[in-house]
Protein backbone atom coordinates (compact mmCIF):
# COMPACT_ATOMS: atom_id res chain seq x y z
CA UNK A 1 0.00 0.00 0.00
CA UNK A 2 1.38 3.22 -0.68
CA UNK A 3 0.08 6.80 0.80
CA UNK A 4 0.41 10.02 0.25
CA UNK A 5 0.21 12.66 2.52
CA UNK A 6 -0.90 15.74 0.57
CA UNK A 7 -1.42 19.41 0.12
CA UNK A 8 -3.15 20.94 -2.76
CA UNK A 9 -0.86 22.91 -5.50
CA UNK A 10 1.83 22.59 -2.44
CA UNK A 11 5.19 20.75 -2.96
CA UNK A 12 3.87 17.31 -2.63
CA UNK A 13 1.81 17.40 -5.72
CA UNK A 14 5.39 16.52 -7.53
CA UNK A 15 5.04 13.39 -5.44
CA UNK A 16 0.99 12.95 -6.71
CA UNK A 17 2.38 13.38 -10.09
CA UNK A 18 5.40 11.26 -10.45
CA UNK A 19 2.98 8.52 -8.74
CA UNK A 20 0.79 8.87 -12.14
CA UNK A 21 3.56 8.84 -14.43
CA UNK A 22 4.94 5.47 -12.76
CA UNK A 23 1.07 4.38 -12.80
CA UNK A 24 1.47 3.61 -8.97
CA UNK A 25 -1.91 3.18 -7.01
CA UNK A 26 -1.93 5.76 -3.83
CA UNK A 27 -4.62 6.44 -1.09
CA UNK A 28 -3.89 10.24 -0.86
CA UNK A 29 -5.14 11.99 2.09
CA UNK A 30 -5.45 15.59 2.21
CA UNK A 31 -4.64 18.02 4.40
CA UNK A 32 -4.71 21.96 4.55
CA UNK A 33 -1.91 24.66 5.40
CA UNK A 34 -4.17 26.74 7.32
CA UNK A 35 -7.10 24.89 9.13
CA UNK A 36 -4.20 22.83 11.81
CA UNK A 37 -4.57 19.08 10.31
CA UNK A 38 -0.69 19.40 9.93
CA UNK A 39 -0.29 19.95 13.25
CA UNK A 40 -2.97 17.09 14.60
CA UNK A 41 -0.98 15.07 16.84
CA UNK A 42 -1.96 12.23 14.39
CA UNK A 43 0.36 13.97 12.14
CA UNK A 44 3.02 14.23 14.27
CA UNK A 45 3.39 10.27 14.43
CA UNK A 46 4.01 10.88 10.55
CA UNK A 47 5.96 13.87 10.13
CA UNK A 48 7.68 15.21 13.19
CA UNK A 49 7.79 18.90 11.54
CA UNK A 50 4.25 18.57 10.31
CA UNK A 51 5.06 19.44 6.33
CA UNK A 52 3.92 17.57 3.20
CA UNK A 53 4.70 15.63 1.32
CA UNK A 54 4.96 12.41 3.66
CA UNK A 55 4.62 8.66 1.71
CA UNK A 56 4.38 6.00 3.19
CA UNK A 57 5.86 3.16 1.24
CA UNK A 58 7.44 -0.38 1.28
CA UNK A 59 6.66 -0.38 5.04
CA UNK A 60 8.36 2.90 5.69
CA UNK A 61 7.95 7.13 5.73
CA UNK A 62 10.09 9.31 3.76
CA UNK A 63 9.23 12.98 4.18
CA UNK A 64 11.03 14.88 1.53
CA UNK A 65 10.14 15.60 -1.87
CA UNK A 66 13.31 15.19 -3.14
CA UNK A 67 14.01 12.20 -0.53
CA UNK A 68 10.79 10.72 -2.45
CA UNK A 69 11.61 11.60 -5.97
CA UNK A 70 14.94 9.49 -5.44
CA UNK A 71 14.07 6.61 -3.95
CA UNK A 72 11.03 6.25 -6.19
CA UNK A 73 13.15 6.02 -9.31
CA UNK A 74 15.53 3.65 -7.67
CA UNK A 75 13.58 1.30 -6.53
CA UNK A 76 11.06 1.31 -9.41
CA UNK A 77 13.94 1.92 -12.48
CA UNK A 78 11.64 -0.02 -15.02
CA UNK A 79 9.89 3.26 -15.62
CA UNK A 80 13.20 5.22 -16.60
CA UNK A 81 12.23 8.31 -14.89
CA UNK A 82 15.00 8.50 -12.78
CA UNK A 83 19.24 8.79 -13.51
CA UNK A 84 20.66 6.56 -11.30
CA UNK A 85 24.68 6.49 -10.04
CA UNK A 86 26.71 5.54 -13.53
CA UNK A 87 24.23 7.14 -15.38
CA UNK A 88 25.84 9.74 -18.11
CA UNK A 89 23.17 12.48 -17.00
CA UNK A 90 23.59 11.82 -13.29
CA UNK A 91 24.89 15.08 -12.48
CA UNK A 92 22.32 16.90 -13.76
CA UNK A 93 19.69 14.80 -12.30
CA UNK A 94 20.70 15.84 -8.82
CA UNK A 95 21.20 19.23 -9.88
CA UNK A 96 18.05 19.82 -10.98
CA UNK A 97 16.61 18.37 -8.08
CA UNK A 98 18.46 20.42 -6.07
CA UNK A 99 17.95 23.72 -7.93
CA UNK A 100 14.21 22.79 -7.54
CA UNK A 101 14.39 23.49 -3.69
CA UNK A 102 16.67 26.53 -4.44
CA UNK A 103 13.60 27.97 -6.60
CA UNK A 104 11.07 26.51 -4.23
CA UNK A 105 12.46 28.29 -1.47
CA UNK A 106 12.14 31.40 -2.81
CA UNK A 107 8.47 30.90 -3.79
CA UNK A 108 8.12 29.60 -0.37
CA UNK A 109 9.36 33.25 1.25
CA UNK A 110 7.15 34.86 -1.38
CA UNK A 111 4.20 32.63 -0.40
CA UNK A 112 5.05 33.51 3.70
CA UNK A 113 5.00 37.28 3.31
CA UNK A 114 2.21 37.90 0.68
CA UNK A 115 -0.56 35.41 2.01
CA UNK A 116 0.39 34.11 5.69
CA UNK A 117 1.25 37.37 7.60
CA UNK A 118 -1.65 38.83 8.10
CA UNK A 119 -3.12 41.41 5.44
CA UNK A 120 -2.11 43.91 4.68
CA UNK A 121 1.21 41.63 4.61
CA UNK A 122 4.23 43.68 7.34
CA UNK A 123 6.81 42.56 5.13
CA UNK A 124 8.70 45.46 3.29
CA UNK A 125 7.92 46.10 -0.11
CA UNK A 126 11.82 46.23 -0.72
CA UNK A 127 12.02 42.76 0.28
CA UNK A 128 9.20 41.09 -1.47
CA UNK A 129 10.56 43.18 -4.61
CA UNK A 130 14.10 41.58 -4.04
CA UNK A 131 12.58 38.03 -3.47
CA UNK A 132 10.26 38.35 -6.83
CA UNK A 133 13.35 39.79 -8.42
CA UNK A 134 15.59 36.46 -7.50
CA UNK A 135 12.79 34.30 -8.19
CA UNK A 136 12.89 35.57 -11.95
CA UNK A 137 16.17 34.89 -12.25
CA UNK A 138 16.06 31.56 -10.88
CA UNK A 139 13.67 31.32 -14.28
CA UNK A 140 15.67 32.52 -16.58
CA UNK A 141 18.05 29.98 -16.82
CA UNK A 142 15.51 27.45 -17.32
CA UNK A 143 13.70 29.44 -20.45
CA UNK A 144 17.09 28.82 -21.67
CA UNK A 145 17.10 25.43 -21.63
CA UNK A 146 13.77 25.23 -22.93
CA UNK A 147 14.55 26.98 -25.51
CA UNK A 148 16.86 24.77 -26.79
CA UNK A 149 14.39 20.96 -25.63
CA UNK A 150 11.32 20.06 -24.45
CA UNK A 151 12.25 18.17 -21.22
CA UNK A 152 14.70 19.55 -18.49
CA UNK A 153 17.43 16.80 -19.46
CA UNK A 154 18.64 15.84 -23.46
CA UNK A 155 17.62 12.64 -22.78
CA UNK A 156 13.87 13.51 -22.20
CA UNK A 157 11.03 13.26 -19.75
CA UNK A 158 12.63 12.69 -16.44
CA UNK A 159 11.69 13.09 -12.62
CA UNK A 160 13.47 16.09 -12.79
CA UNK A 161 10.47 17.48 -14.30
CA UNK A 162 8.28 16.54 -12.15
CA UNK A 163 10.34 17.85 -8.98
CA UNK A 164 9.54 21.26 -10.94
CA UNK A 165 6.24 20.59 -10.62
CA UNK A 166 5.08 22.56 -7.89
CA UNK A 167 7.20 25.63 -8.98
CA UNK A 168 6.26 26.33 -12.38
CA UNK A 169 2.74 26.57 -11.04
CA UNK A 170 3.47 28.91 -8.49
CA UNK A 171 5.63 31.22 -10.11
CA UNK A 172 3.34 32.94 -12.28
CA UNK A 173 1.85 34.61 -9.28
CA UNK A 174 4.66 36.75 -8.35
CA UNK A 175 6.52 37.22 -11.81
CA UNK A 176 5.11 37.70 -15.11
CA UNK A 177 5.47 35.34 -17.55
CA UNK A 178 4.75 37.13 -20.50
CA UNK A 179 8.73 37.73 -20.97
CA UNK A 180 9.14 33.47 -20.98
CA UNK A 181 7.47 32.40 -23.91
CA UNK A 182 9.42 28.75 -23.50
CA UNK A 183 8.64 28.40 -20.03
CA UNK A 184 5.26 28.99 -21.06
CA UNK A 185 5.05 26.60 -23.99
CA UNK A 186 6.56 23.97 -21.56
CA UNK A 187 4.09 24.76 -18.79
CA UNK A 188 1.33 23.51 -21.79
CA UNK A 189 3.64 20.38 -22.98
CA UNK A 190 3.48 19.26 -18.98
CA UNK A 191 -0.57 19.99 -18.77
CA UNK A 192 -0.98 17.80 -22.30
CA UNK A 193 0.60 14.80 -20.30
CA UNK A 194 -2.06 12.53 -19.80
CA UNK A 195 -0.87 11.33 -15.87
CA UNK A 196 0.04 15.27 -14.96
CA UNK A 197 -3.89 15.22 -15.86
CA UNK A 198 -5.15 12.67 -14.17
CA UNK A 199 -2.56 13.76 -10.86
CA UNK A 200 -4.56 17.72 -11.24
CA UNK A 201 -7.90 15.57 -10.58
CA UNK A 202 -6.67 14.36 -7.77
CA UNK A 203 -4.94 17.08 -6.05
CA UNK A 204 -7.88 18.61 -4.49
CA UNK A 205 -8.79 22.39 -4.51
CA UNK A 206 -6.37 25.32 -4.02
CA UNK A 207 -6.53 27.28 -1.02
CA UNK A 208 -4.27 29.91 -0.79
CA UNK A 209 -4.20 31.71 -3.86
CA UNK A 210 -7.07 34.01 -3.69
CA UNK A 211 -6.51 36.24 -6.90
CA UNK A 212 -4.30 35.33 -9.85
CA UNK A 213 -1.45 37.84 -9.29
CA UNK A 214 0.70 39.68 -6.38
CA UNK A 215 2.32 42.24 -7.02
CA UNK A 216 4.40 44.24 -5.15
CA UNK A 217 2.93 46.33 -2.63
CA UNK A 218 3.61 50.21 -3.20
CA UNK A 219 6.15 51.83 -0.86
CA UNK A 220 4.48 53.60 2.62
CA UNK B 1 40.28 13.82 -10.92
CA UNK B 2 40.59 17.72 -10.92
CA UNK B 3 38.11 19.13 -8.32
CA UNK B 4 38.03 22.65 -7.32
CA UNK B 5 35.57 24.20 -5.10
CA UNK B 6 34.30 27.75 -5.09
CA UNK B 7 33.85 29.08 -1.19
CA UNK B 8 32.95 31.53 0.75
CA UNK B 9 33.61 31.21 4.50
CA UNK B 10 30.52 30.41 6.41
CA UNK B 11 28.29 29.85 3.45
CA UNK B 12 26.92 26.30 2.29
CA UNK B 13 29.80 25.45 0.46
CA UNK B 14 30.82 24.68 4.02
CA UNK B 15 29.08 21.46 3.73
CA UNK B 16 31.51 20.40 0.55
CA UNK B 17 34.19 21.28 1.94
CA UNK B 18 34.28 19.87 5.17
CA UNK B 19 33.13 16.13 3.06
CA UNK B 20 35.72 16.55 0.62
CA UNK B 21 38.34 16.73 4.01
CA UNK B 22 36.22 13.65 5.17
CA UNK B 23 37.06 12.20 2.19
CA UNK B 24 40.85 13.36 2.50
CA UNK B 25 41.11 13.93 -1.55
CA UNK B 26 42.93 16.34 -3.11
CA UNK B 27 41.50 19.19 -3.91
CA UNK B 28 42.15 22.98 -5.17
CA UNK B 29 40.22 25.74 -3.28
CA UNK B 30 39.45 29.07 -4.20
CA UNK B 31 37.74 31.50 -1.47
CA UNK B 32 35.37 34.45 -1.96
CA UNK B 33 34.30 37.65 -0.36
CA UNK B 34 30.48 37.34 0.22
CA UNK B 35 30.16 40.95 0.59
CA UNK B 36 32.44 42.42 -1.90
CA UNK B 37 30.94 41.62 -5.27
CA UNK B 38 33.43 38.78 -6.02
CA UNK B 39 30.61 36.41 -6.94
CA UNK B 40 29.21 38.81 -9.35
CA UNK B 41 32.44 39.17 -12.17
CA UNK B 42 31.65 38.15 -15.65
CA UNK B 43 34.29 34.90 -14.75
CA UNK B 44 32.40 33.32 -11.62
CA UNK B 45 28.91 34.36 -13.37
CA UNK B 46 30.51 32.22 -16.24
CA UNK B 47 30.49 29.03 -13.67
CA UNK B 48 27.38 29.73 -11.39
CA UNK B 49 24.75 31.43 -13.23
CA UNK B 50 23.10 32.90 -10.17
CA UNK B 51 26.52 34.30 -8.54
CA UNK B 52 25.94 31.57 -5.54
CA UNK B 53 28.33 29.01 -3.41
CA UNK B 54 29.19 26.71 -3.63
CA UNK B 55 30.30 25.39 -7.26
CA UNK B 56 32.20 22.52 -8.04
CA UNK B 57 34.24 22.10 -10.71
CA UNK B 58 34.52 18.07 -11.17
CA UNK B 59 36.66 16.68 -13.81
CA UNK B 60 35.65 19.12 -16.40
CA UNK B 61 31.38 19.67 -15.19
CA UNK B 62 30.36 22.30 -13.06
CA UNK B 63 27.54 21.98 -10.13
CA UNK B 64 25.97 24.72 -8.54
CA UNK B 65 23.98 22.60 -5.48
CA UNK B 66 25.60 21.44 -2.44
CA UNK B 67 22.98 18.45 -2.01
CA UNK B 68 24.05 17.12 -5.18
CA UNK B 69 27.71 17.18 -4.71
CA UNK B 70 27.47 15.68 -1.50
CA UNK B 71 25.83 13.16 -2.93
CA UNK B 72 27.70 12.95 -6.04
CA UNK B 73 31.45 12.81 -4.43
CA UNK B 74 29.79 9.91 -2.01
CA UNK B 75 29.79 7.99 -5.18
CA UNK B 76 32.34 8.64 -6.79
CA UNK B 77 34.43 8.10 -3.53
CA UNK B 78 32.49 4.75 -1.69
CA UNK B 79 35.77 3.36 -0.26
CA UNK B 80 35.02 6.16 2.46
CA UNK B 81 31.99 5.04 2.81
CA UNK B 82 30.06 8.24 3.53
CA UNK B 83 27.19 7.65 0.99
CA UNK B 84 24.73 4.80 1.41
CA UNK B 85 24.62 3.87 -1.93
CA UNK B 86 21.59 2.53 -3.61
CA UNK B 87 20.22 -0.78 -1.86
CA UNK B 88 21.40 -0.16 1.25
CA UNK B 89 19.34 -0.13 3.97
CA UNK B 90 19.98 2.94 5.64
CA UNK B 91 19.67 4.46 1.45
CA UNK B 92 16.00 5.40 2.39
CA UNK B 93 17.29 7.69 5.35
CA UNK B 94 20.32 8.80 4.09
CA UNK B 95 18.37 10.51 1.14
CA UNK B 96 15.96 11.91 3.45
CA UNK B 97 18.14 13.59 5.75
CA UNK B 98 20.40 14.87 2.60
CA UNK B 99 17.47 16.73 1.56
CA UNK B 100 15.93 17.93 4.81
CA UNK B 101 19.74 19.71 5.08
CA UNK B 102 17.81 22.42 2.95
CA UNK B 103 15.17 22.37 4.73
CA UNK B 104 16.91 23.55 7.66
CA UNK B 105 19.00 25.35 5.34
CA UNK B 106 16.58 27.70 3.60
CA UNK B 107 15.36 28.77 7.59
CA UNK B 108 18.83 30.20 8.34
CA UNK B 109 19.12 31.47 4.75
CA UNK B 110 16.17 33.51 5.56
CA UNK B 111 16.91 34.61 8.81
CA UNK B 112 20.33 35.35 7.92
CA UNK B 113 18.83 37.99 4.92
CA UNK B 114 16.96 39.63 7.38
CA UNK B 115 19.39 39.92 10.01
CA UNK B 116 22.87 40.20 8.60
CA UNK B 117 21.93 41.01 4.64
CA UNK B 118 19.31 43.54 4.97
CA UNK B 119 21.16 46.30 7.16
CA UNK B 120 18.16 48.72 6.94
CA UNK B 121 15.96 48.07 10.30
CA UNK B 122 13.13 49.51 7.70
CA UNK B 123 13.21 46.21 5.78
CA UNK B 124 13.04 44.08 7.86
CA UNK B 125 9.76 42.53 9.56
CA UNK B 126 9.97 41.23 13.21
CA UNK B 127 6.98 38.97 12.62
CA UNK B 128 8.93 37.29 9.55
CA UNK B 129 11.69 37.00 11.90
CA UNK B 130 10.19 35.42 15.02
CA UNK B 131 8.17 33.44 12.48
CA UNK B 132 11.33 32.22 11.21
CA UNK B 133 12.72 31.60 14.20
CA UNK B 134 9.90 29.48 15.57
CA UNK B 135 10.00 27.31 12.08
CA UNK B 136 13.49 26.86 12.70
CA UNK B 137 13.57 25.29 16.13
CA UNK B 138 10.64 23.46 14.95
CA UNK B 139 12.48 21.61 11.89
CA UNK B 140 15.75 20.91 14.69
CA UNK B 141 13.35 19.08 16.75
CA UNK B 142 13.14 16.32 14.37
CA UNK B 143 17.04 15.81 15.08
CA UNK B 144 16.47 15.76 18.77
CA UNK B 145 13.64 12.95 18.17
CA UNK B 146 16.02 11.03 16.19
CA UNK B 147 18.80 11.17 18.66
CA UNK B 148 16.90 10.05 21.74
CA UNK B 149 18.02 6.24 20.90
CA UNK B 150 21.57 7.11 21.47
CA UNK B 151 23.10 6.93 18.31
CA UNK B 152 25.93 9.53 18.00
CA UNK B 153 25.33 10.67 14.17
CA UNK B 154 22.16 10.77 11.75
CA UNK B 155 23.00 6.93 10.15
CA UNK B 156 22.98 5.04 13.05
CA UNK B 157 25.98 3.17 11.69
CA UNK B 158 28.10 5.89 11.88
CA UNK B 159 29.05 9.52 10.25
CA UNK B 160 28.12 9.96 7.14
CA UNK B 161 28.31 13.22 4.71
CA UNK B 162 24.83 14.00 5.34
CA UNK B 163 25.92 14.82 8.92
CA UNK B 164 28.48 17.60 6.53
CA UNK B 165 24.64 18.51 4.91
CA UNK B 166 22.88 19.40 8.10
CA UNK B 167 25.74 19.68 11.07
CA UNK B 168 26.41 22.70 8.65
CA UNK B 169 23.08 24.28 8.91
CA UNK B 170 23.09 23.17 12.84
CA UNK B 171 25.97 25.42 13.65
CA UNK B 172 23.99 27.84 11.67
CA UNK B 173 21.27 27.55 13.38
CA UNK B 174 22.48 28.22 16.93
CA UNK B 175 23.08 31.50 16.38
CA UNK B 176 19.59 32.30 15.40
CA UNK B 177 18.26 29.90 18.43
CA UNK B 178 18.97 28.96 21.54
CA UNK B 179 19.83 25.03 21.80
CA UNK B 180 18.51 24.65 25.62
CA UNK B 181 16.04 23.16 24.85
CA UNK B 182 17.45 20.88 22.28
CA UNK B 183 20.14 19.53 24.74
CA UNK B 184 20.89 16.26 22.02
CA UNK B 185 21.03 18.74 19.31
CA UNK B 186 23.97 20.32 21.44
CA UNK B 187 25.80 17.37 21.78
CA UNK B 188 25.51 16.56 18.17
CA UNK B 189 27.40 19.33 17.20
CA UNK B 190 29.68 19.46 19.44
CA UNK B 191 30.83 16.30 18.81
CA UNK B 192 30.53 17.43 14.73
CA UNK B 193 32.80 20.38 16.04
CA UNK B 194 35.59 17.62 17.25
CA UNK B 195 36.46 16.64 14.23
CA UNK B 196 39.66 17.66 12.16
CA UNK B 197 37.77 17.62 9.21
CA UNK B 198 34.98 20.12 10.52
CA UNK B 199 37.86 22.41 11.85
CA UNK B 200 39.60 22.49 8.93
CA UNK B 201 36.58 23.70 6.77
CA UNK B 202 35.86 27.09 9.59
CA UNK B 203 37.43 30.73 9.01
CA UNK B 204 40.87 30.96 9.72
CA UNK B 205 41.15 33.79 12.62
CA UNK B 206 41.40 36.88 10.73
CA UNK B 207 38.78 35.99 8.08
CA UNK B 208 35.57 38.59 7.24
CA UNK B 209 32.86 36.63 8.73
CA UNK B 210 29.63 36.67 7.20
CA UNK B 211 28.11 36.44 11.16
CA UNK B 212 29.54 38.82 13.06
CA UNK B 213 27.56 37.95 16.09
CA UNK B 214 27.06 34.63 17.98
CA UNK B 215 23.63 35.47 18.62
CA UNK B 216 20.65 37.47 16.65
CA UNK B 217 18.32 38.71 18.69
CA UNK B 218 14.91 39.21 17.03
CA UNK B 219 14.49 42.79 17.15
CA UNK B 220 11.45 44.72 18.83
CA UNK B 221 8.72 45.40 16.07
N1 LIG C 1 12.03 20.55 1.55
C1 LIG C 1 10.74 20.03 1.81
C2 LIG C 1 9.79 21.15 2.13
C3 LIG C 1 8.43 20.72 2.55
C4 LIG C 1 7.53 21.91 2.90
O1 LIG C 1 7.98 22.89 3.48
N2 LIG C 1 6.24 21.80 2.54
C5 LIG C 1 5.28 22.85 2.79
C6 LIG C 1 4.22 22.87 1.72
S1 LIG C 1 4.85 23.31 0.15
C7 LIG C 1 4.58 22.62 4.12
O2 LIG C 1 4.29 21.49 4.45
N3 LIG C 1 4.29 23.68 4.86
C8 LIG C 1 3.50 23.58 6.04
C9 LIG C 1 4.14 24.23 7.22
O3 LIG C 1 5.34 24.51 7.16
O4 LIG C 1 3.45 24.45 8.18
C10 LIG C 1 10.30 19.22 0.62
O5 LIG C 1 10.79 19.49 -0.48
O6 LIG C 1 9.50 18.30 0.77
N1 LIG D 1 20.58 25.36 -2.85
C1 LIG D 1 21.89 25.95 -3.00
C2 LIG D 1 21.89 27.33 -2.40
C3 LIG D 1 23.18 28.07 -2.52
C4 LIG D 1 23.10 29.49 -1.92
O1 LIG D 1 22.04 30.10 -1.87
N2 LIG D 1 24.24 30.00 -1.42
C5 LIG D 1 24.28 31.29 -0.77
C6 LIG D 1 25.29 31.29 0.34
S1 LIG D 1 24.89 30.18 1.63
C7 LIG D 1 24.74 32.36 -1.74
O2 LIG D 1 25.67 32.15 -2.48
N3 LIG D 1 24.11 33.54 -1.75
C8 LIG D 1 24.54 34.63 -2.52
C9 LIG D 1 23.41 35.24 -3.30
O3 LIG D 1 22.31 34.65 -3.31
O4 LIG D 1 23.65 36.26 -3.91
C10 LIG D 1 22.88 25.02 -2.34
O5 LIG D 1 22.48 24.27 -1.44
O6 LIG D 1 24.03 24.98 -2.74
Amino acid sequence: MIRLHHVAFSRSFRILWLLEEMGLEAEIRHYGLTDGSLRAEEYRSISPAGRVPALEIDGITIHESGAIVEYLCETRPEHGLGRLPGDPERVPFLEWLGFAETQASILASLNMQHLFMGDPSPASPAVLRLEAARLASTLKPMEAVMKKRDWLLPSGFSAADTMMGFNLFSAPYFVDFARFGALRAHIARIEARPAYVRAREKDGVQQFYSKPFYPVPEEA
Amino acid sequence: MEIRLHHVDESRSVRVLWLLEELEVDFELVSYDFFDKSLRTAEYLMLNPAGRVPALEIDGAVMCESGAMIEYLCELFPEAGLGRPPGDPERMEWLDWLHYAETIGQHCANLTQAHVVLYEPWMRSSTQMSLEARRLSKVLERIELLLVDGREYLMETGFSGVDCAVGYGVDLARRFVRLDELPGVAEYLERLCARPAFQAAQPEADARRIYAQDFYEVPDA
